[in-house]
């Protein structure tokens, strides 16, 4: 069964929060919904769920028109960003309510929902108010609430967004098992998520949204590898692609007075305005490298972040390690080139070193 | 901290407690021991012959309390069930909200003496609107003079007065409702029926016990409606606790006797109240 949606637009007010969106989601498969806050990802999964009704468009669910039928009658199962559960009930009863919705025997709402407790590590809980659970906890009830009525489409709105680090790194990993455990078999999981790292991790189809524009649709390798435009390659990298305003000629890449030999996939660009996105990751530190200025050191985990700057151009550099720097440090940094993109002036990929565009030749 | 001048500041508020409750508690218990009446004006001392005259030679007494129980109970199912279908229907989004909130809240704003007057207007037996309405279909109800009628005269009455009260309450509650669990039930296959029953009406649990009890210890005062609308009658079949224990004081002025009564009904509505709030506890909240 197909969840088709055709031109979904919806703006409340003056913005839009869809634009013209369209997909083809297909059973059996995860989706991952990437954009950044306020793109449109709640709204486009409340829409889904009919929370909400857009302004014009159609959703078509197993060949039926599926904005005519009314949500509690939809079958869709959702997990929010907020833990939201019944305050008033405790874990055991959440987790059953709704199975009580629809009328099944006692004996097999018991085991159905000791089978979704068990499958987030919750046994023995089942008594507890929601209200005495950790924020982790409260989480995998409310997932377990949507596992338990096996929904033939399956929502995730920023599952572990309001989750600590340790939790999300966690649960993350629990949520592939689930899907990769045949979960997914006969259901359509929608995932959306700001975070490009959970997004490659997860490893289904991408769907890049912005301004509550589909930007990109493709695997994300793909999405990783061959962004379609500067947008994307912003929204699906973490820290930002680093964007350099550079001129090509005589197969040197010039910028700020550094001179790089161009890789063989950019050589061929001779337009004016090109930009080379390099991702933080491929830049490192050297001693015979160009020398930089340090604006600010941050450290995130075993990373550190450092942000440099030289004349009019700012980089941020990703280093495994944890170093100590100090604002104005001067450092020496090395590009690997090959690795770079260039973006044309109004922003679609000119080319990319996985062969993207003019770099298949 | 030993603060010496504590018993100084917290004397003004002693003061008044003492002034109107904890002396007027102890006079009455002290009245109700004497045989203080209009021949025999005084504080002596009877002993418990006023409670031993209550409570084994005055029905009229025991009636009006039963009597009482049941209008004070029926009014106040029917403020709750009414008063929450009202608030419930301008919770949500509808056209002309602001309105209606206001609308339902006027009854409680007039003075219920005069209200009372009016309705009393409303139902009298040839004269009133009710009853020329009611002609149509060739019926009379006597309002005001049966015994049985006059006791639903008195309920409408009280509901009128008293729904928006209730109303106020469960609205409070109802806004400050979390929204998440309605879109979790909506998500979860709950139809809009079910919704209020598996998730409104548990959320709203302990705003409505805390509305059932107060208009409970109000409705149990029930006395100027009464008063206006049929002084008790026909007969005795409207009068209530309060109204039988003013006779009993202010008009017949057996001050001693009436005392005595009055601290007998003070002591069984705290008990009751705190066994009525316990029930609702452990039904509503399941605790």
């Amino acid at each position: 069964m197909d969840l088709i949606a055709n031109n979904l637009s919806y703006k409340p007010e003056d913005q839009y929060h869809l634009n013209e969106v369209s997909f083809n989601f297909k059973e059996g498969n995860l989706y991952t919904i990437l954009g950044r806050t306020l793109s449109g990802k709640t709204t486009l999964l409340k829409t889904i769920a009919g929370l909400l009704t857009p302004d014009s468009g159609e959703i078509e669910f197993d060949g039926k028109n599926f904005l005519k039928v009314p949500v509690w009658e939809r079958n869709v199962a959702m997990v929010y960003q907020q833990f939201i559960n019944y305050p008033h009930l405790n874990v055991f009863e959440n987790i059953a309510f709704p199975l009580k919705q629809r009328k099944i025997d006692q004996g097999v709402i018991n085991e159905k929902v000791m089978d979704a407790l068990k499958s987030v590590g919750l046994l023995g809980y089942e008594k507890r108010k929601i209200q005495e659970l950790s924020g982790g906890q409260q989480q995998r009830v409310s997932l377990a609430r949507s596992l338990v009525k096996n929904a033939k489409i399956l929502l995730l709105d920023e599952p572990l967004v309001n989750l600590d680090y340790k939790l999300r790194e966690q649960l993350r990993e629990e949520f592939k098992n689930l899907f990769s455990k045949g979960l997914a078999d006969e259901t359509i999981l929608i995932y959306s998520t700001t975070d490009p790292k959970e997004t490659m991790e997860l490893n289904g189809e991408v769907i890049v949204l912005d301004e509550g524009k589909v930007l990109q649709v493709g695997p994300a390798k793909e999405i990783f590898e061959n962004p379609n435009s500067l947008k994307v390659a912003e929204i699906s990298n973490d820290p930002p692609m680093n964007i350099i305003e550079a001129k090509i000629s005589d197969n040197n890449i010039q910028f700020e007075g550094i001179n790089l030999e161009a890789p063989k996939h950019l050589s061929k660009l001779t337009e004016d305005g090109l930009k080379i996105g390099l991702r933080s990751s491929d830049i490192e530190l050297g001693e015979n490298g160009n020398e930089f200025e340090v604006e600010l050191a941050e450290i995130s985990g075993s990373e550190t972040l450092l942000h440099l700057k030289r004349g009019d151009t700012k980089i941020i550099v990703s280093i495994e390690e944890v170093l100590n720097f100090k604002i104005h440090d001067k450092v020496k940094i090395n590009f690997k080139i090959d690795r770079a993109y260039a973006f044309y002036a109004d922003g679609k990929l000119a080319s990319s070193p996985f062969g993207g565009l003019n770099g298949q030749n | 901290m030993n603060f010496k001048h504590k018993y100084f500041f917290l004397f003004p508020g002693l003061f008044v407690l003492i002034g109107i409750l904890i002396f007027p508690i102890i006079f009455v218990v002290r009245l109700s021991l004497s045989g203080w009446n209009s021949y025999n004006p005084g504080l002596d001392y009877i002993g418990l012959e006023n409670y031993i005259r209550l409570f084994t030679d005055d029905p009229r007494f025991w009636e009006s309390f039963f009597r009482l129980s049941f209008l004070s109970v029926t009014t106040v199912i029917l403020q709750y069930v009414i008063g929450f279908a009202l608030a419930h229907m301008v919770w949500k989004d509808i056209k002309f909200k602001r309105f209606f909130r206001v609308l339902f809240l006027v009854p409680m704003m007039t003075t219920p003496v005069i209200m009372t007057v009016i309705w009393r207007t409303f139902f009298h037996e040839s004269l009133g609107p009710v009853n020329d309405l009611l002609s149509v279909f060739g019926v009379a109800p006597k309002w005001l003079t049966d015994p049985v009628i006059a006791k639903f005269t008195v309920i409408i009455v009280e509901v009128w007065q008293w729904t928006p009260f209730m109303f106020l309450l469960l609205l409070a509650g109802l806004l400050s409702l979390p929204k998440e669990p309605f879109l979790a039930a909506a998500i979860d296959g709950a139809s809009p029926v079910r919704k209020f029953i598996y998730v409104t009406f548990p959320l709203m649990a302990p705003i409505s016990i805390g509305a059932i009890i107060i208009r409970l210890i109000e409705a149990s005062k029930i006395m100027d409606t009464v008063y206006v609308l049929t002084s008790g009658g026909p007969g005795t079949s409207t009068e209530t606790s309060s109204f039988y224990i003013f006779i009993k004081g202010l008009r017949e002025f057996q001050m001693g006797y009436a005392a005595s009564m009055s601290f007998t009904y003070l002591i069984i509505m705290i008990i009751s109240l705190t066994i009525i709030a316990k029930v609702l506890t452990k039904v509503l909240l399941k605790e």
